[in-house]
């Protein structure tokens, strides 16, 4: 059995997993400068207990059950439970059957999508809508452009279904969508 | 008669739910008659599609713009640090 020397690995480990770790505790907590304290903690604990890790798993399983561990423990100490609450933003975009409301109606924006792009007040507005937006669709955003991940991994690493994700992207994208339609195109 | 008219016809809202599923998972066949159908007779969940398009490469470059988090290298450093005064 693999015999683990605690410097190395560790910094191997910092290397490989930082990343990972952050945006679930960045996921989970939704204060992204707790999150950076939990995957520090993360480590120091893994330090100390590192001697008793015997590969049984793969090391990412073990720091993250470390994580997580600390993750219950900031709810416990908070007095709440981590709950997810789901914001009641689709009756405003949606009526009782369902449909679009008139005013929230997707409009025809009358522009090539070429011209957006290089379009850097088009951008700032898209920076803008992106910061309102609420962090657990950042964290999903940013694993899928800043860290090339597909959907089933995404799912994998933030530990959620794939149906809540895309209902967490959906949610996201028509209110971004909105807010880019109210300050840009109506500008 | 209805059930066959609920599993053609979509609600709006399920029909760009499943415009957003589609950038990040495979739709069924079911599922992509039911879009197809849906778009033929609304033009507002057309020009969504459309729009969601342009969004989502929007997004793609404005985080492709901003590179890897530079802030996440910091916490790299700060943790290095930690562990070697242990």
């Amino acid at each position: 059995m693999k015999k683990y020397s605690a410097k190395k690995d560790l910094k191997e480990w910092v290397a490989r997993y930082t990343e990972d770790l952050y945006y679930r505790a960045c996921y989970k907590i939704s204060d992204n400068d707790l999150a950076k304290d939990l995957v520090q903690e993360t480590f120091l604990v893994a330090a100390e207990k590192i001697t008793t890790f015997k590969g049984e798993s793969s090391p990412k399983t073990w720091l993250f059950s470390i994580l997580n561990h600390k993750i219950v423990d900031y709810y416990r100490k908070k007095g709440n439970q981590p709950i997810q609450t789901e914001p009641e933003t689709f009756s405003k975009f949606f009526d009782h059957d369902e449909r679009w409301r008139t005013e929230k109606r997707p409009q025809d924006w009358h522009e090539e999508e070429s011209n957006l792009l290089d379009d850097e007040e088009f951008q700032d507005v898209l920076k803008e809508c992106l910061d309102a937006l609420p962090s657990q669709w950042n964290t999903c955003v940013k694993l899928k452009y800043l860290m090339n991940k597909k959907g089933e991994e995404i799912c994998q690493e933030l530990n959620i279904t794939p149906s809540n994700y895309w209902q967490i992207v959906h949610r996201a994208k028509v209110q971004l969508r909105d807010c880019v339609e109210t300050n840009w195109f109506q500008n | 008669m209805k059930k066959l008219m609920h599993i053609l016809f979509l609600s709006c809202l399920k029909a760009s739910e499943l415009i957003e599923k589609k950038f990040h998972f495979r739709l069924s066949f079911k599922e992509q008659m039911q879009l197809k159908i849906h778009k033929m007779m609304c033009s507002a969940c057309t020009i969504y599609e459309k729009q969601s398009k342009v969004l989502d490469k929007s997004i793609e470059h404005h985080y492709k713009m901003l590179g890897k988090e530079t802030e996440l290298e910091a916490l790299k450093k700060a943790i290095y640090k930690e562990l070697s005064n242990k």
